[in-house]
């Protein structure tokens, strides 16, 4: 099988700049992605489906260009907020707020966002490197990936949950598992209610976006009330483009924390319904894991920022894979250009892959240029966004908190949302105070309701016969790695010492 | 050492509370449906979750190193989680605007800020800017008092 098509390649770069008007809309593209992205409560798919109207007036590929410009500016737009206020506003940048937000309070700010926007350029970049070359058999794998698959990768996840405990592990353990069973709560598979207390904004389920706003950002804002500032120290309040590019630089620094999590975030990227969500988790978990020294995460580590905001990026292109080799949208964003296709009468799949190349290698191409507009688009607004740190504590609490709020409504376009912000604040607090690990619990609620549905399709794929999970290579492949990740290392440092 | 200390009561009360929704949520699933699809997850993880917090609560400060660390007071803490609540449970009556933009001035004027025209330039400000924002950029509506809504 030939993986690249010189031919349509060719092609593509003469489309490409055939008309610049397909450049033009790059730029507001990533713009709108930044903005709305680094908002919390505003999500990249909405802005996509809000100006998803204006497709109507592109042709397909200017629209896609449009669109992946959207949703590359908020890959990266949603880490400012986990870094600076500690909210992820999106579940792709949990792992960004564990060393982000230790590294702004410490006066390191500059510092991270520039290693968030090196991390993240350097994702996508290498994220459509990977899918020009593999975007047949990226597809192929994807269709060989069942529930019993999906469920090992999210219990590698939850592996998470155990190296989140800090120096109270029985407590964390709690936090974590509790999350999960809150996770839980609504509609099940089974079709029945539960832990809902017959309130019906509770069907489908707990928020987990504004769950996870309440328990990061308001739970902390209630603890810093009375601090005058975020920093303390006056002069590393500062908003210094010197630093910013220090960090940017400093991310390339982790060549193989950049490059094991951009594999991981295209791979997991591609499995739809997982995505993002659960990829800046893995490869988090994998780069603490092999850390000589894993203390040091969770208190302002830079490896940390790396590892989440390159597995976060690149999942882009692996859902982008699914997208246009297999017509699936892997999540909200591609669920929003699944409508653009249809828009423009165009159905993805083999078929689009077959008959289109020359137009999936220009959404591939352009995208190499996007990296280079968002580095630059980047580092003209950082330094605008940074300055959230110079404000005083009694101004930015309330501001926090009514962003968060009115975010939380955005999200269920209810008031299930504020509320579950204002209940998990305070639940987020007395596990601060009484040392229950937070990030344990969100981890939980996160991979509740997904762990469950992927276990219950294997038991009724399978027919209650666990067997069925040794025919599946690829979960035993999975399971294998693991394990290995779990305690390889430990297996063969035993090994060694006896050898 | 002591057993009763105050941070170990306080403590043993969030283990029972947490004990309790585990033990609620478990038994309100059971009841929903006792079918395998329903308590595949919830029955193995609330009974794990069960022991820990059993454990915690009889031996966990037997094996805590206990560290000082630098807490905020509750009475510091209190006044602004009753003004949130009150920001939160008001909205759906005073909306979103008027409920902002009271919320942010009454959190300045407790919070030691004592020029006037700052409490109400800023909570003016940002608080109808925000709420208007918000009810444009968003597909549904939004309860208001002053902005007009279809809520």
């Amino acid at each position: 099988m030939n993986i690249i098509d010189t031919g349509a390649a060719q092609e593509a770069f003469a489309l490409l700049f055939s008309q610049p008007q397909y450049w033009l809309v790059v730029i507001p593209g990533i713009i709108i992605g930044l903005f709305f992205g680094a908002t919390p409560g505003l999500q990249t798919s909405m802005a996509m489906a809000i100006f998803l109207p204006m497709t109507l007036y592109m042709d397909f590929l200017q629209a896609m260009l449009f669109l992946t410009a959207i949703f590359t500016g908020g890959g990266f737009g949603a880490g400012v907020p986990a870094i600076l206020m500690n909210i992820p506003g999106t579940s792709s940048a949990i792992a960004t707020a564990f060393d982000g937000y230790p590294m702004a309070k410490q006066g390191k700010h500059n510092e991270a966002l520039g290693l968030a926007l090196g991390s993240s350029t350097f994702g996508v970049l290498l994220g459509y490197v990977l899918l020009f070359f593999l975007i047949k058999p990226m597809s192929m794998f994807v269709l060989k990936l069942g529930p019993s698959e999906m469920f090992i990768v999210i219990l590698w996840g939850l592996t998470l949950i155990a190296s989140l405990t800090g120096d109270h592990v029985i407590k964390g353990l709690i936090a974590g598992l509790f999350g999960l069973l809150v996770g839980t709560v609504g509609f099940s598979e089974a079709g029945v209610m539960r832990g809902t207390m017959d309130f019906e904004l509770l069907a489908d389920g707990i928020p987990a976006i504004p769950a996870m706003m309440g328990m990061f950002a308001a739970s902390e804002l209630f603890k810093l009330v009375k601090s005058e500032f975020l920093v303390e120290d006056e002069n590393k309040r500062k908003v210094r483009i010197s630093q910013i590019l220090d960090g940017f630089k400093q991310a390339f620094q982790y060549p193989v924390i950049l490059i094991r999590g951009s594999i991981i975030g295209v791979l997991i990227g591609a499995v739809p319904g997982v995505g993002s969500s659960v990829s800046n988790l893995l490869s988090y978990i994998e780069t603490k894991r092999r850390d000589k020294d894993p203390e040091s995460y969770g208190k302002g580590n830079p490896k940390g920022v790396v590892a989440s905001e390159a597995a976060n990026s690149t999942s882009e292109a692996g859902s982008m894979a699914t997208l246009l080799a297999l017509g699936i949208p892997g999540g909200g964003a591609t669920a929003v250009m699944l409508a653009a296709f249809a828009m423009h009468n165009i159905t993805g799949g083999p078929q689009f892959i077959r008959e289109e190349m020359d137009i999936v290698y220009a959404i591939i191409f352009a995208n190499f240029g996007q990296v280079f507009l968002l580095i630059i688009l980047g580092l003209l607004l950082i330094p605008l966004l940074a300055s959230i740190i110079k404000v005083k504590m009694t101004y930015l609490v309330p501001s926090v908190l009514v962003l968060a709020v009115c975010g939380a409504f955005g999200l269920t376009g209810n008031m299930s949302g504020p509320i579950t912000v204002l209940v998990f604040s305070m639940i987020g607090w007395i596990f601060r105070r009484y040392n229950f690990s937070v990030p344990a619990a969100v981890i939980g609620m996160l991979l509740g309701s997904m762990a469950e549905s992927s276990l219950v399709q294997t038991l009724q794929i399978s027919g209650g016969d666990f067997s069925y999970v040794l025919e599946r290579p690829i979960t035993l492949v999975i399971m294998a790695l693991l394990l290995f990740s779990l305690f390889g290392a430990k297996l063969i440092k035993r090994f060694t010492k006896t050898a | 050492m002591k057993f009763f200390t105050k941070e170990r009561l306080a403590n043993s009360i969030v283990i029972l509370c947490l004990a309790t929704f585990v033990l609620w949520y478990a038994f309100d699933a059971h009841r929903a449906s006792n079918s395998l699809d329903n308590m595949i997850l919830i029955l193995p993880v609330a009974a794990i979750t069960l022991c820990l917090c059993i454990y915690d609560f009889f031996l966990g400060a037997n094996n805590t190193k206990e560290k000082k660390q630098k807490q905020e007071s509750i009475a510091t803490v209190m006044p602004v989680m009753i003004l949130f609540s009150l920001y939160v449970l008001t909205l759906e009556y005073v909306g979103f605007d008027v409920g902002t933009v009271l919320f942010i001035a009454l959190f300045l004027f407790f919070h030691g800020e004592t020029k006037w025209m700052w409490i109400a330039g800023y909570s003016l400000v940002f608080g109808l800017l925000i709420a208007y924002f918000f009810s444009l950029m968003l597909p549904y509506p939004m309860p208001m008092l002053i902005f007009p809504t279809d809520y």
